[in-house]
């Protein structure tokens, strides 16, 4: 069983920035065309 | 019950190689999210075909429920191996960078308009919700600090806000879980039952994306009841969820106040640094790549390429909801707080359903 979400501690970067960090960097591969297009 | 991860719950980086262990650790869950997700869109896709070449008429069944559903299936039949839980845990990474991707569909002009009058219907919505929750949590005699909880779950967003409010409200870890199994719960059943009364009521595109934001209470399942409906409703929906996210900080700030006025919970130091802390720092990426996407600093071609991988990580994230699903868990739970979401759920879909109307007929959507 997993560490309930409730107790988990509190200290550290938070998911959320990361989550950007990777979308910002994704987007300036995208726009510096150095991933192929993407398809869905 | 399988967990998540939060939009407050950080990754511990102690040191290169803890680092590395961690990311290799996400690996098998990883593979299964895609493959979870992936199959739903295989099965979509071979369904459409085949009736297509059999000339035979049948409701186009999307990807988003087959992946919900075949995650559904193995968490609830086989269940979920320690090894994977990690990388399941992950959709809702996967959830907050779609949704910054997401920004790229948007002009800004566009959210400002949308997210104006999400904010405008998220503010009503949320005063008659919280009220009528603390009044329920009376009449069935609930904890108070579980009413709380139960209260910015289900009328802020779902188990974010409740792990937000946790700590700063100095709730229990059962009232917590037992808030958190039954916000889940009702998450599930919002999933099936929006886009039926949607059809049925045949509501428009937009204003079913904005009554499902304003009324599912996680984002995932917000963003999943809206692509259950179609494309542009997940847009719309997502918009309007992540409007009623911005605004977590507030409501927490403000029971945090509460509480502590009862001497009940700690006091709250900085309140500028407290509402920074617990503002969810996806909405200020989203707002980023919608001002890019406005400026025309990526080509109609990067822009498609930008809104494709937003879907992919809202793949991911679909897989995940039916893999956290454990319905033997949430059923372990005692039958009143979950009577408590369930008839608030009920009032704010109602509410905000009317409030959609409303906005519909008098505002400019």
């Amino acid at each position: 069983m997993p560490e309930s979400p409730a107790a988990a501690p509190r200290r550290g970067i938070s998911l959320d920035v990361y989550a950007v960090a990777l979308s910002l960097l994704l987007a300036l591969l995208v726009r510096l065309n150095l991933i192929p297009a993407v398809k869905w | 019950m399988a967990t998540s991860l939060s939009s407050t719950q950080p990754l511990s980086l102690a040191g290169p190689i803890g680092f590395v262990r961690r990311i290799l650790a996400l690996v098998p869950g990883l593979l299964l999210l895609v493959a979870v997700g992936y199959a739903g869109k295989f099965i979509e896709q071979s369904i459409a075909r085949y009736t297509k070449s059999h000339h035979i008429t049948f409701p186009n069944i999307e990807y988003v429920l087959w992946a919900i559903v075949i995650g559904l299936v193995i968490a609830n039949t086989v269940g979920i191996p320690r090894v994977f839980q990690a990388g399941v845990a992950t959709y809702e990474f996967w959830l907050k960078a779609g949704i910054v991707l997401l920004g790229s569909r948007f002009l800004l002009g566009d959210v400002l308009h949308l997210g104006g009058i999400s904010l405008f219907l998220v503010a009503i919505a949320l005063t008659l919700s919280l009220t009528f929750m603390h009044l329920l949590g009376r009449t069935f005699k609930l904890k108070p600090k579980l009413t709380s909880l139960l209260a910015v779950g289900s009328a802020i967003c779902g188990v974010s806000a409740i792990i937000a409010a946790k700590p700063a409200i100095d709730a229990d870890d059962e009232d917590a879980s037992y808030a958190i199994a039954a916000i889940l719960a009702l998450g599930a059943i919002s999933l099936f039952t929006f886009p039926l009364i949607g059809h049925s009521l045949h509501l428009s595109d937009k204003a079913y994306g904005l009554w499902a934001g304003l009324a599912v209470d996680n984002t995932a399942e917000a963003t999943a009841a809206g692509a259950l409906y179609s494309d542009a409703a997940a847009k719309v929906a997502v918009l309007a969820k992540t409007t009623r996210n911005a605004l977590i900080g507030f409501i927490v700030l403000a029971y945090a106040l509460y509480w502590a006025s009862r001497g009940q919970a700690k006091e709250v130091g900085n309140k500028a640094v407290f509402l920074w802390r617990k503002f969810p720092k996806f909405v200020l990426g989203f707002l980023l790549i919608s001002l890019l996407a406005t400026l025309a600093v990526f080509t109609k071609p990067q822009l498609t390429s930008l809104a494709n991988l937003s879907r992919w990580a809202f793949l991911l994230t679909f897989a995940g909801v039916g893999l956290r699903t454990n319905l033997r868990e949430l059923g372990k739970q005692g039958w009143r707080p979950f009577a408590v979401g369930a008839i608030g759920e009920v009032f704010i879909a109602l509410v905000t359903l009317g409030l959609v109307f409303g906005a519909d007929r008098f505002l400019p959507l």
